[in-house]
């Protein structure tokens, strides 16, 4: 699979400690010209990275899902998304309270796994894998990685404002200025 | 395609430590020639349950690693069954074709992921440490170094 390549992302992103600034970092990838993004917030690392449609399409093609499956996600903005506990205990977040937030300020939910699962188990498949895990807890050292989808057109811009659990506390964060990936390959500078 | 893989955290070293420790749920799964292999075929010993898919980067960054941990451990009670997801065994052999090392430990086919989620996993890759009692004693989510002395030592002492 040509999704094989290194992204080459890891060696630049920083990971500040549990009690530093949380930072967000933006890195474009010098291949394709896509963005990730990245910021690591009182032991919770989120990660997420521009996937353009048509190589989504192509991923659940190749997969032998049905045209239906893959014209499914084809309206929905897609990120590539690892999400890390970095803290030293257990922790824990929920993808149905992760809001985005367009610049008009409405707020859009993300589609979770069980919901791309109901959808697809009716169009005879199910890729779930492929979806982030809607709930997660997890301890130091794991992460989860799978698709985030939300329902813009591509290039759209907005923020994400998500939360988690540590501790039996509830956080929150934001990673702002985010953009789905355009709908052509953008080139580079 | 211009596309860049989705993003590859460090692979960790650590296992989580269950407590208490709880008995492994039982599955019997068709292996790459189609025999069935049974979990409690392997009680006794120390069993690595690896849940993964070919399309799954971390599943496939970590494969080579359990299998020279595999080697490092030969002739111990210990064995790996790696539990692939939704996928046909042509598709696997061609993946397991390309590895190096290529693993020597049983793959089998959980085609519904039927076994999977009984056992609760939520994301791929994920493992799970059987003792010899036969109870899940460790957990680990997302990809591993298994090789990386902090893993071996824990299996070492669990073979103890």
């Amino acid at each position: 699979m040509k999704a094989a390549r290194s992204l080459c992302l890891c060696a630049c992103l920083f990971a500040p400690a549990l009690s530093g600034a949380a930072e967000q970092t933006q890195n474009r990838d010098p291949d394709s010209g896509l963005l990730a993004w990245k910021k690591v917030d009182r032991g919770f690392s989120l990660e997420l990275i521009q996937l353009l449609p048509e190589y989504v399409a192509a991923l659940y093609s190749s997969r032998g899902l049905p045209p239906a499956v893959v014209d499914s996600i084809r309206g929905y903005c897609v990120f590539g998304s690892v999400a890390q506990n970095q803290s030293g205990g257990t922790l824990s977040y929920r993808v149905a309270d992760w809001r985005v937030v367009t610049p008009d300020g409405k707020q859009h939910p993300l589609k979770t796994k069980p919901e791309w699962v109901a959808e697809w188990t009716k169009l005879g498949s199910d890729f779930g894998w492929s979806i982030l895990p809607a709930t997660m807890s997890f301890d130091t050292g794991d992460w989860a990685q799978g698709f985030t989808t939300v329902r813009l057109p591509p290039g759209s811009h907005f923020d994400l404002i998500y939360s988690w659990r540590h501790h039996g506390k509830r956080y929150t964060g934001k990673m702002g200025n985010l953009v789905c990936a355009p709908s052509e390959p953008p080139g580079l500078p | 395609m211009a596309q860049a893989a989705l993003p590859l955290p460090e692979m960790s070293h650590s296992f989580t430590l269950l407590k208490p420790a709880k008995p492994a749920l039982e599955f019997t799964l068709p292996d790459l020639d189609g025999k069935p292999v049974k979990l409690s075929d392997y009680r006794g010993k120390v069993v690595l349950v690896n849940f993964w898919a070919t399309w799954c980067p971390p599943c496939r960054r970590e494969m080579p690693s359990m299998e020279r941990l595999s080697r490092r451990l030969q002739g111990q009670p210990f064995v790996i069954l790696a539990i692939n997801q939704q996928e046909q065994p042509d598709q696997v052999f061609v993946f397991t074709g390309q590895l190096d090392p290529a693993p020597t430990f049983p793959i089998l086919f959980d085609r519904d992921s039927t076994v999977s989620h009984a056992w609760g996993v939520l994301g791929l890759p994920a493992s799970f440490i059987v003792d010899k009692q036969g109870r899940v004693v460790y957990r680990a989510m997302g990809g591993r170094e298994f090789d990386h002395p902090e893993i071996e030592q824990t299996i070492r002492a669990i073979l103890k």
